[in-house]
């Protein structure tokens, strides 16, 4: 009995011990420097002017949102600490968070919030403007209170009022400047958790902790490596010179060799969905005929691609929108049982179009710097010599690129990657939507649908889910019939940090909310 | 300086007032090839959404792009001899200020590894050459083979993967310490352990170029006369290797150098971008990568320049050695 009381004794003090000590791991501890990779300079500080990677990756640290994402894509307050949006969805009014100073010492006011939303964003940032179209009016009753009057409702207007797409600059810095050229873009003064320090062009951007932000800060310093190199990122992950490596830089074939190293923690899954498709020039030939076009779909092995040019690290695609958006997506047009390979069904279908064998010939235009991409070319021109269609590989510098692509319409096969944001209208209406020829990034493939065109517009007014996977579904039979773009995958992110970083990853975007997370042991 | 038939200082002179035509026409080629190529900067600037055309159309009139070529062709030769290379469209500064930042850096890089290449590939050869056809020989001739054909890129990834992931002695990128911000001799020391695995990446090709240069330059100033000669007075060995060989064999070698400066610059492009070292080789190539016309058309030129002038040096060097080059 005695020993049995001495080992539960021994037993409950390791237990305490051990607890204390897992305790002590979770206590967040103040200081020390994360650091993290970008590719390329940021081609400015001012993210209010640029949907750049580089530029959101460092300024997310430096500005601000009226609210910002969490992991799961929860709305959370930021500049804004409450908020209410009238039944309708017309009206949003947001209350200010109270005695925010700009880096400057300035004191944060209402009217700070209408000038970015009116003078910097809604007329420079390309995803802004989207949700800034439905816009009426921006009043500010008072220097606490932002009051924003919709023409239109618009579904992810809140969304799109993170520090990504809305950031807050201050107004007395820009105020009678011209936006574009201002020297303030170089020498950034935000109200977010951290003050910028200095930038050695091709070296670093050094940003210090802001002491006066609202809420805990914990690394003193947010270092920013810029490393050119894919390979030499994942190096330096390893050597420990740089703590984390997001999705956008990190090298898909290096992550099964750092999954395998203990210092290194591997997230997979991307909160923020991205697309990888093929667009068809509907303009041409026989790639007019929604037959031809469905034959391709049947020809192209998509799950080769994933497996080959993604190293297993993606999904097959399902339909229009992807899966990434549940709403977005419909189990009866999935295109992975529609469209399900088979080389037999698209001899069929070509030859019911009346396209001979060995008579059709292609041209596939890439960016010749985005492996992936370049990789899956070469295996759709694979696929499709086996129903006796020639393929042409084009890869081109992206200026060029984008000019024979989108300003041109000189092609008739294309790999693009697009991502959406937080919402299918915001990034994807885009890709089928009726627009006029010649605009980048925008429908490429000259398809128009009316029908296709009315239904996207009202889904983008729906804030209900439940309407809106109705009309998305409408939209999705269209499109799967049609197929002017034929949806090759949906990425699955992987981000990659250093294992001794706490509470790693606390925003939906993997650039975002760095402030929270902690240095540990 | 009055040897020969034509003053060292007038020769000189000749040579520079020829390269500014030269530099002209460097300028004009360079300018109207980039001004032709397909594809359009200002669409690399603005991200993956479609930018507002307002926004876009301020951006063609800062950078000048919507006037017609020779319109900006005769601007940038107005700003050049003004010493002014533009405004980069990626960086949004003055080209003059970015190449100034880098050139130091690359200066150093070239520096160090053109001093280890001649210091390395000098013994290397004179070692090869002192015993032609033995083993050493042999293999420094396959050593030079290897060393010559090897692209400093992949060699850059080798040394990373040995020095910094497997041993861990080096860092494996960079210009100097992420974490610590050193001071004084020891940010001194923390740039140089930086250096080292560039420096030698780059430098291994010519380590191979040198020693096969000095090898066989050594092997024919050995047979020669006054060699004999010396070796009939009874000086020492060593001293006829080095004192009365290899310094005759040393003008082919310094000429390969010479001569070699735009395609080390080249190198030193690549190795920078594998290391991450900010010099005016990365800015080349991050310029050709963002279709940032001014910086690319500054830094060629930059090369241009420098290029004209090593030759210049080497050929006056020569000049004064032999007079009969200055016809």
């Amino acid at each position: 009995m005695k020993v049995i009381g001495r080992i539960l004794m021994a037993l409950s003090l390791a237990v305490w011990l051990m607890a204390g000590s897992a305790a002590a791991q979770q206590t967040p501890q103040p200081g020390g420097t994360i650091v993290m990779a970008l590719g390329a300079d940021p081609e400015t500080l001012n993210p209010g002017i640029t949907t750049g990677y580089a530029v959101g990756a460092v300024t997310a640290n430096i500005f601000s949102g009226l609210i910002r994402l969490g992991p799961r894509g929860e709305i959370l307050p930021q500049l804004a600490t409450s908020w209410q949006v009238a039944p309708d969805g017309r009206t949003y009014t947001f209350t200010l968070r109270r005695g925010v100073r700009w880096h400057d010492g300035r004191t944060l006011s209402a009217a700070d919030v209408k000038f970015s939303l009116e003078e910097i964003a809604g007329k420079f940032h390309g995803r802004f403007r989207i949700a800034y179209a439905n816009v009426e009016s921006v009043s500010t009753p008072n220097t606490g209170t932002v009051v924003i009057r919709m023409k239109t409702p618009f579904a992810p207007f809140l969304q799109m009022l993170d520090t990504f797409n809305a950031p807050i600059m201050a107004r007395h810095l820009f105020a009678g400047e011209d936006i574009a050229r201002s020297p303030r873009n170089l020498q950034p003064v935000g109200t977010g958790p951290y003050v910028f320090q200095s930038w050695a062009r091709g070296d670093r951007v050094v940003l210090v902790r802001n002491p006066n932000y609202w809420e805990p800060v914990y690394a003193e310093r947010l270092v920013f490596r810029i490393i050119p190199n894919a390979a030499q990122r994942s190096t330096a992950l390893e050597t420990g010179e740089v703590d984390v490596v997001t999705d956008f830089y990190l090298a898909k074939t290096d992550v099964p060799r750092l999954r395998q190293n203990k210092n290194i923690r591997v997230r997979f899954g991307q909160p923020i969905p991205a697309l990888d498709f093929m667009f068809i020039n509907t303009r041409r030939g026989p790639l007019a005929n929604a037959k031809v076009r469905r034959a391709l779909a049947f020809a192209i092995n998509r799950e080769q691609i994933v497996a080959q040019a993604m190293a297993g690290i993606a999904r097959p695609a399902r339909g229009p929108f992807g899966d990434g958006f549940k709403y977005a997506y419909t189990p009866e047009t999935d295109y992975t049982r529609i469209y399900a390979y088979s080389p037999e069904r698209a001899a069929a279908l070509l030859q019911e179009a009346g396209v001979a064998r060995d008579s059709l010939r292609l041209s596939m235009i890439f960016d010749a710097a985005r492996a992936p991409l370049a990789a899956a070319a070469q295996i759709i021109r694979d696929n499709l010599r086996q129903v006796g269609i020639t393929v042409d590989l084009v890869p081109l510098e992206r200026s060029v690129m984008i000019d024979r692509v989108y300003t041109k319409g000189d092609y008739d096969l294309t790999v693009q990657s697009f991502t959406s944001n937080t919402d299918p209208a915001i990034g994807y209406h885009r890709i089928y939507l009726t627009a006029p020829p010649g605009q980048p990034f925008v429908n490429a493939t000259g398809y128009s649908n009316p029908e296709v065109d009315r239904l996207l517009a009202l889904a983008g007014q729906t804030p209900a889910v439940g309407e809106r996977a109705k009309i998305y579904a409408q939209v999705n039979t269209i499109l799967a019939r049609d197929l002017p773009t034929l949806i090759l995958f949906d990425e699955v992110g992987v981000d990659a940090a250093r294992a001794h970083l706490r509470n790693l990853w606390q925003g939906l975007d993997a650039r975002d909310a760095w402030w929270l997370t902690w240095v540990g042991k | 300086m009055t040897r020969g038939s034509l003053p060292l200082w007038r020769y000189i002179l000749g040579r520079l007032l020829q390269a500014v035509p030269l530099l002209l026409g460097i300028v004009v080629v360079n300018f109207l090839l980039i001004a032709l190529a397909p594809g359009d900067p200002v669409t690399v600037l603005l991200g993956e959404y479609p930018a507002p055309p307002e926004y876009v159309a301020r951006l063609r009139d800062r950078f000048g792009l919507d006037r017609p070529a020779h319109i900006r062709l005769g601007r940038y030769i107005a700003n050049v001899v003004q010493g002014n290379l533009g405004f980069s469209f990626a960086y949004q500064v003055p080209v003059t200020r970015l190449v100034l930042e880098r050139l130091g850096n690359t200066l150093l890089l070239m520096g160090t590894a053109m001093t280890l290449a001649a210091l390395a590939g000098v013994l290397l050869g004179v070692a090869a050459a002192r015993r032609p056809h033995s083993r050493l020989d042999a293999g420094a001739t396959a050593l030079s083979l290897v060393g010559y054909s090897i692209p400093e890129f992949w060699l850059g990834q080798l040394l990373v993967l040995l020095f910094a992931v497997a041993l861990a002695w080096l860092p494996a990128q960079g210009i100097r310490s992420t974490r610590e911000e050193y001071t004084g001799l020891a940010a001194a020391l923390d740039l140089g352990r930086h250096l080292i695995l560039p420096a030698a990446a780059l430098a291994f090709r010519y380590i191979a170029l040198i020693a096969r240069i000095t090898r066989a330059a050594m092997l024919e100033v050995m047979h020669q006369d006054f060699i004999l000669a010396a070796r009939a007075r009874g000086v020492d060995e060593r001293r006829v290797l080095w004192r009365h060989g290899l310094r005759n064999a040393a003008i082919p070698v310094a000429t390969v150098i010479g001569y070699n400066y735009a395609f080390i610059l080249a190198g030193s492009a690549l190795v920078e971008t594998v290391f991450g070292w900010p010099g005016v080789g990365r800015l080349l190539f991050d310029g050709i990568l963002q279709r940032d016309t001014p910086v690319l058309l500054g830094v060629l030129l930059l090369v241009s320049v420098t290029v004209v002038l090593v030759n210049l040096a080497t050929d006056v060097l020569y000049a004064y050695l032999d007079p009969r080059v200055r016809y």
